[in-house]
């Protein structure tokens, strides 16, 4: 039980791109601010939607 | 222990078969959709424990000593070894889309009985198969692209093919989702009230989490979500309101003029503000409502109007023309084999499996999940009267615009319909008419609202199926407006061998014409749609398929080219067998649409047929012009098709002659697989 719930709200991070984030954020040794989240959010979002989208 | 598994296999293995045997031989009798879902559930379930772990074990030989590359080449970007139900989820996210609902929605004129066992046999042995063995040779390779595999494997014209048919697949997708939401919108005014507030909603998302809230996107898709369910309830005030409903009632055209503008903005326009706000809502929503419509037909376990098979598997449906074969296994793509799939199981996916066994159940599973969404489609169009699901999916064209001549041609074919029942049934729904509301979603939100209403006592259908017209909506125009920005690029990127200038995503004039260029492409076909007077599903569905298909058939190659570089011709089959099927069914329905006599069926048939009735002057001096546009349109789509075709068999042909080279011993059976690295990573702390 605990380990879906765990499971459940890591998807739920994945899917809403927080963990994606959060690595960002450890890798290269910053904190978040909002320009920090721009910054990532861009770099994420232009890979994102340079991917075809499945029917 | 042992013997208590093996009894317990062979329990699911006999439920399934006994499952599926009483689909396949009960005739005449109330069949209760129960049976579908185990004979679906029992079959996938052994499909997977057996099939995919045996082709896992022996075929690939996964090995979870081998580091793979989201370890090897971890970055904190997109390779990224992570925990695999949420590489699961994430996979499930990304191949679901709304092929799997709409396609069994409109092969349920067949009947129940040729889509669902198509759905429940070419997931296990076809589509499950292509996914999973693209993604173990895309993790075998540090996460190539099936372009990229294909080039290698196969060849530059492998290469090149799988590039052209990406690109020509994205169009007709495109136009065809988009006439799907422009058929589910036409003179609705609720409707479009809430798919139209969906995109001041989606800006004042992408406002917030860009400025306000930076990186809530959970906070951010939960306040759209409630905007959402207001939109809802808005929707029905608008469409109350004599003052304001006139505001949101459109025909086809200018709704598909509506929809080709938003495609041009949201090409142009930033990611942040539109596109990535409404994907995340959609996101969430896809899988809450999936979830939502497993449990309800859990618990309504609702028996099936429809008869298992109906005599329009004779090729006269009037969903769309064709026979049983091949139009079946075309109109169900994504449900059972979607070539789009081979495209996720070679992006995003490879780069965040944390062990090479997690590609059983990413790959095969990932798309059984997908299997068992189709299976719910089907279940959803069939649980309501067939009179019903005939009034609402077949074109004013084919039974007539009138209600009363409709009613009376779809009784006259057993199916009993009265003008009282559709009309208590659209009052019911809050719309002014559901007669001939094509392209598959309406009849899917009929069907979703009552499984919905019913869980919950018989209330509130009307919300419900506005609901699931917006849950509809919401996805395809997700697919629109990133499907018309991906196109773009790709177009850019060939534009840019022409002019360097074009090809610079940063460059606004290279910007604004890719966008038109992706746009008019997409725009052209929808506007046929609208215009075709059978409704526009009878010709560009089945071109879609036949695109999908196609996909699948290169990815087919490239897998049995891996294959056979490893195993020689021992295990060739696996993936040979599906391969020889869909080369099958794309060819015919290849032929069948450009070159049958019938003139519904046959794009240069239809062509002549008119072009005979306007050298005879029996055409209206008013419709003449609009006569010499249809003939231009099915000639270009049986140019579309032969292009199709063309595609495949070269790519087929290419593929024969590396394999008989690989046999022979003058091709060397080189492989492109990374070298083995002995993994350093715990997985099970993830």
């Amino acid at each position: 039980m605990a380990y879906g719930l765990r499971v459940l709200r890591g998807l739920v991070h994945e899917l809403s791109d927080q963990r994606a984030y959060a690595q960002h954020l450890q890798a290269h040794g910053r904190t978040h601010s909002a320009a920090e989240w721009r910054r990532f959010s861009d770099e994420r979002l232009k890979a994102k939607f340079g991917r075809p989208k499945c029917c | 222990m042992r013997f208590a598994k093996h009894l317990l296999w062979a329990g699911v293995a006999v439920l399934a078969a006994y499952a599926l045997g009483a689909l396949a031989t009960t005739r005449g009798e109330p069949v209760n959709s129960l049976w579908i879902v185990v004979a679906a559930a029992g079959t996938y379930l052994i499909g997977f424990r057996f099939y995919a772990k045996w082709i896992a074990a022996r075929v690939m030989v996964l090995d979870d000593r081998r580091a793979t590359p989201a370890e090897r080449l971890r970055n904190g970007h997109d390779f990224e070894p992570t925990n695999k139900w949420i590489v699961f989820g994430h996979h499930f996210a990304a191949i679901a889309g709304p092929g799997p609902l709409v396609g069994p929605t409109l092969a349920a004129q067949f009947g129940y009985l040729p889509g669902t066992l198509w759905i429940i046999g070419g997931a296990v042995l076809a589509g499950c198969v292509q996914d999973f063995v693209i993604l173990f040779a895309s993790m075998r390779r540090d996460g190539k692209s099936l372009g990229q595999m294909a080039k290698e494997e196969i060849g530059t014209i492998g290469g090149f093919t799988a590039l052209v048919t990406v690109l020509l697949i994205m169009i007709i997708l495109l136009a065809v989702v988009a006439l799907v939401v422009v058929n589910a919108l036409r003179d609705s005014p609720w409707a479009t009230f809430t798919i139209a507030a969906t995109m001041p909603i989606a800006v004042l998302m992408g406002i917030y989490l860009r400025f306000w809230r930076p990186s809530k996107v959970l906070e951010c898709s939960l306040i759209g979500f409630v905007l959402l369910i207001a939109s809802i309830f808005g929707g029905q005030a608008v469409s109350h309101s004599p003052t304001l409903a006139p505001w949101f009632t459109f025909g086809g055209m200018t709704l598909a003029i509506m929809v080709i503008v938003y495609g041009f903005l949201a090409s142009a326009l930033p990611v942040w503000l539109l596109l990535a706000p409404r994907d995340y809502l959609s996101t969430f929503i896809k899988l809450g409502v999936v979830l939502l419509l497993a449990v309800g037909i859990l618990l309504v376990h609702p028996t099936l109007q429809m008869p298992a098979l109906t005599q329009f598997i004779d090729g006269n449906g009037p969903v769309f023309k064709g026979k049983i074969f091949p139009f079946a296994f075309i109109t169900i793509a994504c449900g059972s084999i979607s070539g789009f799939h081979a495209l996720i199981a070679s992006g995003t996916t490879p780069k965040m499996l944390a062990r090479e066994w997690h590609a059983w159940p990413i790959g095969y599973g990932g798309m059984l999940l997908e299997g068992f969404v189709a299976i719910m489609a089907m279940i959803a169009a069939c649980v309501m009267a067939p009179g019903v699901y005939f009034a609402i999916n077949a074109p004013a064209g084919v039974v007539g615009a009138a209600p009363a001549a409709a009613v009376a041609t779809i009784s006259s074919w057993g199916f009993p319909v009265t003008v009282d029942q559709m009309a208590g049934l659209a009052r019911q729904v809050g719309e002014q008419t559901l007669f001939a509301r094509t392209g598959g979603a309406p009849s899917l939100a009929l069907g979703m609202a009552h499984i919905f209403s019913t869980s919950l006592g018989g209330a509130f259908v009307s919300f419900w199926y506005h609901f699931a017209i917006m849950f509809e909506a919401l996805f395809i125009l997700t697919i629109i407006d990133a499907g018309t920005r991906v196109g773009r690029f790709m177009l850019q990127d060939l534009l840019g061998h022409i002019s360097a200038p074009l090809g610079r995503t940063s460059w606004m004039p290279g910007v604004l014409f890719s966008s038109a260029l992706i746009v008019g492409a997409w725009g052209y076909f929808l506007i046929q749609g609208v215009r075709d007077p059978l409704g526009g599903i009878n010709s560009l569905w089945p071109l879609f398929g036949i695109a999908n298909q196609l996909l699948a058939a290169v990815a087919l190659c490239v897998a049995t080219t891996i294959l056979v570089r490893m195993h020689g011709a021992r295990y060739m089959w696996i993936t040979c067998l599906p391969l020889g099927w869909l080369l099958a069914v794309t060819l015919t329905g290849a032929y069948q649409k450009i070159l049958s006599p019938l003139p519904d069926l046959g794009f240069l048939a239809q062509a002549a047929q008119l072009r005979a009735a306007l050298d005879a002057g029996t055409i209206a001096a008013a419709r003449v012009h609009a006569t010499e546009v249809l003939i231009v349109n099915a000639r270009l789509d049986a140019a579309v098709c032969a292009v199709f075709a063309i595609l495949v068999v070269t790519i087929a042909l290419d593929s024969i002659r590396t394999w008989a080279g690989v046999l022979r011993g003058t091709v060397a059976r080189t492989t492109t697989e990374s070298p083995f690295v002995a993994t350093q990573l715990n997985a099970e702390e993830l």
